[in-house]
Formats: C-alpha cells, sequence, structure tokens
C-alpha cells in the first residue's frame, strides 16, 4: 500500500518536475505561475487591470488577424452561394423570358384572332345579317388545288351549317358552303372554276355572271352584252337575281394591269381569310 | 537544399503549435445541428492531450501556458483560468504517460475521461470561485463529451502526420 502510494508521489513529481530536452518551464512552476496570476488578478485588480488592458488589445488585434481566413471562407461561402444563386435565377429567369416570349406571341396571335372575331361580330351587328342564321368560322385548311378552290371551316352541321350557305370575310363574300360535315365544312371559293353568281357593275344596269377562273386577280364575267368593253375601276356588286344573295353586296373591282389590260378582282383576300362569317346568305341593307 | 529541408521540417514540426495558438486567438463557430452543437468540441484539450502523451517536445509547457492566457483573454475569463486548465490535462497526461508502459490507443482514449474531468474541475472551480461569471454546464458536459468522442478521430489525424513528418 505504502509502494502503491510512493509511486504515485513520485510519478507525480517526475510528471510535475521534469523538464523534456526542449521544455524550458518546468510543469510545476507554470501551475504556481497560474495560480499566482489568477490570485493576484482576483486580489490586486488595480494592479493586473492595466497589463491586462494591454494583453487584451494585443490579443484582440492578433484575433481580428487570425480570424480574417475564416473570414475569407465564409466570404467564399457566401459568395459561392450568391454565385449559384445567380446562375439559379439566371436559368429561371430566361426560362421565364422564353415562356414570356411565347405568351407574349401567343396574345399577338390571340389579339389578331380576337380583331377578327370582333370584325365578324361588327359584320353581323352593324351591317346586320338578316339573322336567320350567322356564325363565325375559324378558316382551319385552305385547299388551293388546280382543281379545286376551297376552304375548310372549323363548323360543320354541329353548328346547323348548311350547304349553300353563303361565306364572308371583312365584309366581302369569300364563297359558299359546298359540303357539311359534323364538325367542319368547306367553302367553295368564287376564284374556283365552279363558282358562278349574279352580278352587277356599279353605274351601270349590265347584269353579268362573274366566274372564277382559279386566280384571286383573274375573275371573268360572262354573258355580258356583245361589244361592251369593261372599264377600269368598277365595283362589281351582287344583283340578288338567284334570289338568295341579297342585291349590292360588293363583291370584285375591275383594274388595269401592268401589261394595261383589264382585269377583275376579288375585293377580299380568300388566302388572308381567317375568321370567316357563315350566313344563310343575305345582308340586310 | 539543407537549409530549406530544415526550414520545411521546422514549419511542419510546429504545425501543431500554430494550431494551438490560432485556436486561441480564434474560436471557430460551427454552426448548431438542432438544439445539440455536435461540432462544440474543444480541439485545444485534444491537442494537448495527444502531444503530451505521444510528443512531449510537440508543444512545450510555456506554449501551453501561453495560449491558455490568450485564450483566457478571448473568452474573457478570469487570467489563468485556461492555462492551469490545460496544465492541469498536460499534469494528468504526463503522469499518464511515465505510469504506462505500453500505448495502445484505446486506452489512451479512455484515460482521456479522467483528464478532461480534472482539466474541467479545476476550471469549474476558478470560475465559480475567482469570477462571477454564470457558466452553463450543460453545454460544458456537451464540450466534453464531443471532445472524448471526437479524440480517437485527431488521434489518427496526429498519428499519420507524426508518421508524415518522421518520413520526411
Amino acid at each position: 500500500m505504502a509502494d502503491n502510494r510512493d509511486d504515485f508521489l513520485i510519478a507525480i513529481r517526475y510528471a510535475l518536475l521534469k523538464k523534456g530536452a526542449k521544455q524550458k518551464f518546468s510543469l510545476f512552476f507554470l501551475i504556481l505561475l497560474s495560480i499566482g496570476i489568477i490570485t493576484v488578478d482576483k486580489l490586486t485588480p488595480q494592479i493586473t487591470h492595466p497589463i491586462k488592458g494591454m494583453l487584451n488589445d494585443l490579443v484582440y488585434h492578433v484575433s481580428v488577424v487570425s480570424s480574417q481566413p475564416s473570414k475569407l471562407r465564409k466570404y467564399i461561402a457566401q459568395e459561392t452561394i450568391k454565385h449559384y444563386d445567380v446562375i439559379g435565377e439566371n436559368k429561371f429567369l430566361k426560362k421565364e423570358i422564353e415562356f414570356l416570349k411565347k405568351q407574349k406571341f401567343n396574345n399577338a396571335y390571340l389579339s389578331t384572332e380576337n380583331q377578327l372575331l370582333k370584325n365578324a361580330l361588327d359584320l353581323s351587328i352593324i351591317k346586320g345579317f338578316d339573322q336567320d342564321f350567322s356564325i363565325s368560322a375559324k378558316v382551319i385548311l385552305d385547299q388551293s388545288s388546280p382543281f379545286l378552290k376551297s376552304l375548310l371551316l372549323n363548323k360543320g352541321t354541329k353548328d346547323v351549317i348548311k350547304r349553300g350557305m353563303t361565306v364572308f370575310s371583312n365584309d366581302y363574300l369569300m364563297g359558299t358552303i359546298i359540303e357539311t360535315n359534323y364538325l367542319t365544312s368547306r367553302v367553295l371559293l368564287l376564284t374556283d372554276l365552279n363558282s358562278k353568281i349574279p352580278v352587277i357593275i356599279e353605274n351601270t344596269n349590265i347584269n353579268a355572271i362573274l366566274e372564277g377562273t382559279g386566280k384571286k386577280q383573274n375573275l371573268r364575267l360572262g354573258y355580258l352584252p356583245e361589244n361592251y368593253i369593261i372599264e377600269p375601276n368598277k365595283i362589281i356588286f351582287t344583283s340578288g337575281k338567284d334570289g338568295f344573295l341579297t342585291a349590292g353586296i360588293p363583291v370584285a373591282e375591275t383594274y388595269i394591269s401592268k401589261k394595261n389590260k383589264i382585269f377583275i378582282r376579288l375585293l377580299g383576300d380568300p388566302d388572308q381569310a381567317v375568321i370567316v362569317n357563315v350566313t344563310n346568305g343575305q345582308i340586310k341593307k | 537544399m539543407l537549409y530549406f529541408r530544415s526550414i520545411k521540417e521546422k514549419i511542419l514540426t510546429s504545425l501543431p503549435l500554430v494550431l494551438l495558438y490560432l485556436f486561441s486567438f480564434y474560436h471557430f463557430q460551427i454552426p448548431e445541428v438542432g438544439k445539440i452543437n455536435f461540432f462544440a468540441f474543444n480541439f485545444q484539450m485534444i491537442l494537448i492531450y495527444f502531444y503530451t502523451l505521444k510528443f512531449p517536445d510537440g508543444l512545450g509547457y510555456g506554449n501551453i501556458f501561453l495560449a491558455g492566457i490568450i485564450n483566457d483573454t478571448v473568452l474573457g475569463t478570469p487570467l489563468g483560468t485556461n492555462s492551469l486548465s490545460f496544465l492541469t490535462l498536460s499534469l494528468f497526461t504526463n503522469y499518464i504517460r511515465n505510469a504506462t508502459l505500453r500505448s495502445i490507443w484505446t486506452a489512451e482514449w479512455f484515460t482521456f475521461i479522467p483528464a478532461l474531468f480534472f482539466s474541467n474541475l479545476v476550471y469549474l472551480i476558478i470560475i465559480n470561485n475567482f469570477s462571477n461569471i454564470s457558466f452553463y454546464y450543460i453545454e460544458l458536459l456537451q464540450n466534453t463529451f464531443f471532445t472524448f468522442l471526437f479524440f480517437p478521430i485527431f488521434h489518427y489525424i496526429f498519428s499519420q502526420y507524426q508518421r508524415l513528418i518522421s518520413r520526411e
């Protein structure tokens, strides 16, 4: 028991007093010094205060300097996060711009479509179709084959569209319905070879039949009186002789071509028709 | 060439000392995870314990004392508190080193518990008797626990580092 205690004391004493090869102070001395500092600091603070103040200043400044790497690390971390945030935001904004561009185009398209619909509505309200029937339809396809000049509409028998109904675009006659399906219908354009409507020429009492030739810039007037010379810049109206179309609907006009020949062209451009108005054929004047 | 080699050697051997002073001057704040700060451990104690135990000439008691004084100044505890705490740790470690014949890392790890206990005991006694500082005992307990827990990791790192230096 006594031996054990002796061993312990020897080990402690050895630990306290032994200095290593490179040690300048023994543990015992430093522990005593620490205790001394604590005691002096506690008992006579007025003596240690100025020394402590100087030490504080020195240590705080060094501490500030030594904290710089950590601050730099934080700064780099923050900047990296910011950088990735900006990248993320940039990606998001790019997507948003793309989306908005698409929306813009969509809006523009809708606006145009709306305008066309308004025009079509104006036609039906202001001009006032003799409303047994009037409906706006959208051109879904324009067929321009050598055999048939026609348009396909997105309205059919479901919307009570019948064969023989007339189609207007921007106040101008376009053609007649020749085929009806449940959801779609086909319009035979005035430019088609098979299209024939009775017309009257402006400021004359000459009746004729306006026939399509397949070209919108070159229609033909049939059944004209002999030796009648067509004058340029005359509007051709419907005559109403067929008993179906109201008389006085402007259809075409005469014009002088570049080769000084007089031709007849449609007032409305069937190629530009997007929204059309399908009626039972008559416009109230 | 030899001159550069000796400079390199000095830099490498003084790295633990640099770390000791660096951690005295600046206490790295690691963000808390939940209510418990898992990474709030006392790196200096691990460093002092390891080097006093394995490489007593690596740090030096004078440096430990000075690091403690700096630590006190930075933390605002009475001057000499951390010095005495660190020196107590060194004393206990020195005793273990003298009393141990064959070193096993697990034994070193578990003897770290009484070393930490005596060190913190001295710290608490001084704080309670020589200052009016209020103290969070739970935080000290957490700190001590994680210091003990992380010791094997640093034991491995420091051992590898010392092996690397000796090879150089």
